[in-house]
């Protein structure tokens, strides 16, 4: 065995693992960019509809259902767009298991949610909390399975998440839905730039 | 006499172009031709050689459609593509672990 044949097959080896992770994280992120700006603008919405409908109580819970609807509507007709245009499809459906995999998070935050409703030692002002604490776990979840970024959301957003608890707790709902709606938003533009091909 | 890793590796696969496209077809159900071509910065000819060997080996299938009228072209990799991909990525390992003597 020569050095040079040693060296021609760690090359060998490095260039298949540079390939082999950077296509399954471009493939698997696909459409991903205009999911986070759909979510992003979906904080924005709920903030400004959330921020006019405080006078009208239980209007402000029917605004962010319908608005999580139309969000969830558009998510699903955007991944399935994406998968009949997509020039590089993945081998695994991973869309319909980011689907399954968010589905028991949403229910758990709604379920939270209820129970700041309806049970009176719990504040309202704790709703944004515990659905972002929700939705910040889901991201760091998916962060350690994909990208890094995603990883940096979750962490940046839970840490956040229980700073505004325990310091603005009556501005929760403002600083959070800014917060990950730019948030969302950023990181949407970037990942569209970053993995243009797709 | 044990036969030498290095003699094992497969030709088809072990040219930089080649093994480049079936790594990106080891991730993808299918890939479109320029997808391909923008991701290994390929020219279209140079691309169209490289399939055409890989698809005389059977370790790829081309198949042409239409999209919304367009042509496309997509690639896929075959069952003994992937076979002999495994099979090289065990060659390499092997050549990995055997220590190097270095000439003078």
């Amino acid at each position: 065995m020569t050095e040079d044949q040693h060296q021609e097959a760690l090359e060998s080896i490095r260039l298949i693992k540079d390939l082999v992770i950077e296509s399954k994280k471009e493939i698997r992120m696909a459409g991903g960019g205009w999911i986070a700006i759909i979510w992003g603008l979906f904080c924005y919405a709920g903030l400004i509809g959330q921020r006019l409908l405080i006078p009208h109580g239980p209007l402000m819970g029917v605004w962010w259902l319908g608005l999580s609807l139309i969000a969830l509507t558009a998510t699903f007709m955007l991944v399935k767009h994406q998968t009949k245009s997509q020039p590089a499809k993945p081998r695994y459906p991973y869309m319909r298991y980011m689907a399954v995999f968010w589905v028991p998070l949403i229910i758990l935050a709604y379920t939270l949610c209820m129970f700041c409703v309806f049970l009176p030692e719990l504040s309202r002002d704790y709703i944004p909390i515990f659905i972002l604490l929700v939705i910040s776990t889901g991201y760091v979840m998916l962060g350690f399975m994909f990208v890094k970024e995603i990883l940096v959301i979750g962490i940046v957003g839970f840490i956040s998440t229980i700073l505004t608890a325990i310091f603005f707790l009556e501005y929760s709902d403002i600083i959070l839905n800014l917060l990950f709606g730019t948030g969302l938003i950023i990181f949407g533009i970037l990942a569209n730039r970053k993995w243009k091909n797709l | 006499m044990k036969e030498h890793a290095a003699i094992k590796l497969d030709n088809v696969i072990h040219q930089k172009t080649r093994l480049g496209i079936i790594s990106i077809l080891m991730t993808a159900a299918e890939a479109d031709f320029n997808y391909l071509k923008e991701r290994l910065n390929l020219s279209d000819g140079n691309l169209s050689t490289h399939l055409s060997f890989l698809e005389k080996a059977k370790y790829i299938k081309i198949k042409k459609k239409f999209v919304k009228k367009k042509p496309k072209t997509l690639c896929q990799l075959t069952e003994k593509g992937r076979t002999a991909f495994s099979e090289y990525i065990k060659n390499l390992e092997q050549i990995i672990q055997t220590v190097p003597q270095k000439f003078n």
